[in-house]
């Protein structure tokens, strides 16, 4: 797999940037976690914007903050976190809002997919369940309304129909990701946010899982931000790439042009540190 | 395990269970009249105490309560009279030569008082506060016991015996049947618990389903029915204690065991040719060791609060002062009606107490053991990713 | 059905461990069953007649099985103090030991329950620390003396309740019967429910401090669900199995404690009847009244067990494969 790839995107992503679009947009974003007694800074005045129809790809190793950065903006930092900075969502400051308006945004504006190693569904409750309970608080859809739709979403990512019935334990980690990606798309969000969606998954489903992904968020023209710690993955998926370290980005721009040209010295470490694998890899 | 508030409270309990009672002064056995009050209740109260008068000595006594419960007078008078003067006017108690046992309730001696069989001779003797004396003129040796409702820090039982001297008394019971019941209990469930998880098969099975049957049958009515059987002695107990709470260990043994069979540094010792035996002594029960410090301790209350339990229930030896005895007398003979908690605090608290030491230091061995259970590394944030 | 099929098995091993143990309690004991009760001053004739009234001159094998059809039957044999089955004295005192522990434990699991998960949400809070102190003292203080001091608080000197009995003497009729039972009831059930919320409590939100932390718990929230729905329909629901099997364990320490809540309140309940028999000796009654109370366990467990099954997927799924 090439970390050059797919670089016609970038003409698409400037076409769409011309629309009306809505945006997500972080500006000076600072988390610091309490804990024992001690704080820590996870992220520096960090500004970025994504609109529906960009790719991003958050890129950086682990302990750069990405994370953070992504749980920060629907709010599921753990309790006691400090964060500083405005969360932009079409032009409204989310950051100042109740958990109960939190909560309407929350999946039907901005869904996530959940790291492959976590346990993100419910043990005890179906796919189905989960698809249909969201599809219940979020869109008023209820019983054979959400039942159809589950069946329509878990198609569209590739899965059989019966993996509806099935509890979490009994799916691989494909069908794991995949299910997941099915629940993010269920209410039609503006955003998914994606942290390491890919991890845990050997390298064939990776590649299949990613693709699903970005194919589906380019044919409903949403917004995608990929965080990663792996930038072959983000320059092949995504149009514009965002490089973090020690919680602070070091280094942003067109996916083509960055890997090209980096111009931070860390970016360039973490470009041979991929040639030096494609390397020996060959 | 240094300085820890729960360690320095059961050392000093056992010092006190064990030189207490001399150095206290503490006595065994009826003291004063039953139900007194402890002293530092009520003060309108008289306490008890014995007034000594021998060959011509006054004794003065001040006085300022209510009449006392009971007022006897012994010894021996070989000459003279025995005078008991009042503020309201003098008694001659006795003028015949010879042993005096005399009691304010006889009724000879009321008429000998001139007071009719009914009347108080208590409050007759006692009539105001003010001054006393026990006058002996002439030679004998008399001793006069009056007996008010106060007695001792804790006051007294239903039979008069001192609560304090019961209490001092009942650690002993209850750290010796503690202690030994878990030890037993411990060393049962080690040895059943390695001999499953090491050897598997049917022995593994057989005991396991052993185990859970035991489990799930209420154990206190099986107690009750063999102390029943077996007779109530403190000896009995801890044997019936120590069969029936092993089974906890057993698993824990178990599970811990069947982890270590199989990790590496076995498979080698297997491999060079040690024999299972010495597998399981030399290396399988040290590394057990430190769990099952805490589980002793962990296990001490249980074993404290069955035999309290037993106890109370009437199945001890009733000559053995334990608290749960105490508090089955207590319930047994009216406490509540005499309204007397002081002999059902000091016991309970007593009980718990135990319990809550042994079950602190339970924790802080386990704690030890296992750093995760500690509660100030719980409190330190447990997700993210990033730090 | 392989799980439920298993559990009733063992359920029904447990049951014939008691029935035997019960049987040999009663006749390794020195000398024979007679002599506790019997005057010594007795003929050997009259002994021998007594023997073969209760069966006793019989080979040990005979006198096991009518001892397990005597059992089986409910009759439980004759009392060697009154004479008369045992089953007729025990009948009257099983629905009163029921409606002591049954309400206790509804209400303390109920109060345990929601005590433990709101203590588990609001970390630091006055609630958790309540929890955590019951906690303690449910598992450090001994079940009488708490019991002790709530009857001389409520039934001595503040008499709002009665010091002793299930119901006045002589009993109201009618409606005034049932208030007047619910009165006696009442500070025993109270007192069950003080000593055995917290230890459940303690538990519950040990359980779901962690259930909390959770990755599936956090993607819950991130679904914008209500809190409400995510604490119990995901975190709470999550560590139900768990709950059951620990309340399912508690089960045999709680029918224990009957036997001295009904001694400390003076309730014509089974357990008392069982410390009666066994302080006269009276070995059928004893061994009635232990094997009722046995038995009353192991009906629980095999609930819980059925609950369990019907509340965890996993071992549902695999049940209903197998």
């Amino acid at each position: 797999m090439s970390a050059f790839g797919r670089v016609g995107r970038v003409e698409r992503v400037e076409r769409a940037g011309r629309s009306e679009k809505i945006t997500l947009e972080i500006q000076d974003l600072s988390i610091t976690y309490r804990g024992g007694g001690k704080e820590v800074f996870a992220v520096k005045n960090c500004s970025f914007s994504i609109s529906r129809g960009d790719v991003i790809g958050l890129v950086g190793e682990s302990g750069s903050g990405k994370t953070s950065v992504l749980m920060a903006i629907p709010r599921l930092l753990p309790t006691g976190t400090l964060v500083h900075g405005r969360i932009l969502l079409g032009g409204q400051d989310i950051t100042k809002r109740g958990e109960r308006a939190m909560n309407e945004l929350r999946w039907s504006r901005v869904a996530l997919v959940p790291q492959g190693a976590m346990n993100s569904f419910t043990p005890h409750l179906t796919i189905e369940r989960h698809i249909t309970e969201v599809l219940n608080f979020h869109m008023k859809m209820s019983g054979r309304d959400g039942k159809s739709r589950a069946s329509e979403l878990i198609g569209t990512v590739g899965l059989e129909r019966d993996i509806l019935t099935r509890y979490a334990h009994e799916l691989s980690g494909g069908q794991k990701q995949r299910a997941a990606l099915a629940l993010a798309l269920a209410c039609d969000p503006d955003f998914l946010l994606a942290d390491e969606p890919t991890t845990a998954l050997d390298v064939i489903t990776q590649k299949e899982v990613l693709e699903t992904i970005s194919g589906l968020v380019r044919e409903r023209d949403m917004g995608l931000l990929l965080v990663t710690h792996d930038l072959p993955i983000a320059a092949g998926v995504c149009d514009t790439l965002i490089v973090m370290k020690d919680g602070s980005i070091v280094e942003r721009g067109n996916s083509r042009q960055l890997i090209m040209a980096p111009k931070q010295a860390y970016t360039c470490e973490l470009i041979e540190a991929i040639r030096e694998m494609e390397g020996g890899h060959a | 395990m240094k300085r820890r508030l729960s360690t320095i409270c059961l050392a000093l309990l056992i010092i006190l269970a064990i030189a207490g009672p001399k150095w206290l002064g503490l006595q065994d056995g009826v003291q004063a009249p039953a139900y007194s009050k402890p002293y530092w209740l009520d003060s309108t109260v008289a306490g008890s105490f014995t007034l000594d008068a021998r060959d011509g000595e006054e004794v003065p006594l001040s006085w300022s309560y209510a009449p006392p419960l009971r007022v006897t007078i012994t010894g021996r008078l070989d000459e003279g009279f025995v005078r008991w003067r009042t503020p309201d006017g003098d008694f001659i108690l006795a003028d015949t030569p010879g042993e005096l046992d005399l009691d304010a309730r006889d009724i000879p001696f009321k008429r000998a008082m001139g007071i009719s069989p009914f009347g108080n001779m208590a409050s007759v003797l006692f009539p105001a506060d003010g001054e006393y004396k026990l006058d002996l003129v002439g030679r004998g040796d008399v001793s006069m016991k009056v007996e008010g409702g106060r007695w001792g820090v804790l006051g007294t039982d239903h039979r008069g015996r001192d609560v304090a001297t019961l209490f001092v008394r009942g650690i002993r019971v209850s750290l010796l049947v503690g202690i030994t019941a878990t030890l037993i209990a411990t060393l049962l469930g080690m040895s059943l618990g390695l001999l499953s998880g090491y050897v598997g098969g049917l022995t593994d099975t057989l005991i396991m389903r052993f185990v859970d049957v035991l489990l799930s049958i209420p154990t206190l009515p099986i107690l009750m029915v063999l102390a029943g059987i077996w007779g109530k002695g403190l000896w009995n107990l801890v044997f019936i204690l120590s069969i029936f709470s092993w089974m906890g260990t057993a698993r824990t043994v178990r599970a811990m065991t069947l982890s270590l069979r199989d990790a590496p540094w076995v498979e080698g010792l297997r491999a060079i040719g040690a024999r299972r035996h010495y597998i399981i002594f030399r290396h399988l029960a040290p590394e057990a060791l430190p769990l099952l410090l805490a589980n002793v301790a962990l296990g001490v209350p249980g074993a404290i609060l069955a035999e309290a339990g037993l106890s109370f229930l009437g199945l001890s030896d009733p000559r053995v002062p334990s608290w749960g005895r105490a508090l089955h007398e207590a319930h047994t003979y009216g406490a509540f009606t005499n309204g007397a908690w002081w002999t059902i605090l000091p016991a309970g608290l007593g009980i718990s107490m135990i319990c809550l030491i042994f079950m602190d230091i339970g924790r802080k061995l386990e704690e030890q053991v296992d750093p995760r259970l500690s509660a100030a590394t719980a409190l330190t944030f447990q997700r993210e990713g990033e730090e | 059905m392989i799980t439920l099929l298993k559990r009733l098995l063992g359920s029904a091993a447990v049951l014939v461990v008691v029935l035997v143990l019960n049987f040999f309690l009663f006749r390794i004991m020195p000398g024979d069953p007679l002599t506790g009760i019997v005057d010594p001053r007795f003929s050997p004739e009259a002994k021998q007649q007594l023997a073969a009234q209760w069966g006793l001159d019989r080979p040990i094998s005979e006198q096991f099985v009518v001892y397990i059809r005597e059992m089986l039957s409910f009759r439980f044999g004759l009392s060697m103090m009154t004479g008369v089955p045992v089953w007729d004295e025990l009948k009257n005192r099983v629905p009163n030991t029921v409606a002591l522990l049954l309400p206790a434990l509804v209400l303390s699991s109920a109060l345990g329950l929601w005590l433990g998960v709101k203590a588990a949400l609001r970390r630091g809070s006055i609630i958790e620390r309540v929890v955590l102190l019951s906690g303690a003292i449910s598992f450090s203080f001994p079940s009488f003396f708490v019991q002790l001091l709530l009857l001389m608080c409520f039934a001595y000197l503040w008499p709002i309740f009665p010091l002793r009995g299930t119901t006045s003497i002589p009993p109201p009729a009618g409606i005034a019967y049932l208030f007047d039972y619910i009165w006696h009831m009442a500070l025993p059930v109270f007192s069950l429910v003080i000593l055995g919320f917290g230890g459940f409590a303690l538990y519950i939100r040990n359980m779901m401090v962690k259930a909390m932390g959770e990755d599936y718990v956090l993607m819950a929230r991130a679904r914008g669900l209500p809190y409400s729905r995510v604490v119990w329909n995901h975190a709470f629901r999550g560590i139900l199995p768990p709950v059951l099997t620990i309340l399912l364990l508690s089960l045999p320490g709680v029918v224990s404690g009957a036997v001295i809540t009904e001694t400390v309140f003076s309730l014509n309940g089974v357990g008392r009847f069982l410390l009666e028999a066994t302080n006269s000796h009276d070995y059928p009654a004893a061994g009635a009244a232990f094997f009722l109370l046995a038995l009353l366990t192991v009906a629980c467990n095999l609930g819980a067990d059925i609950m369990y099954v019907l509340v965890d997927p996993r071992v549902r799924r695999e049940s209903s494969r197998g």
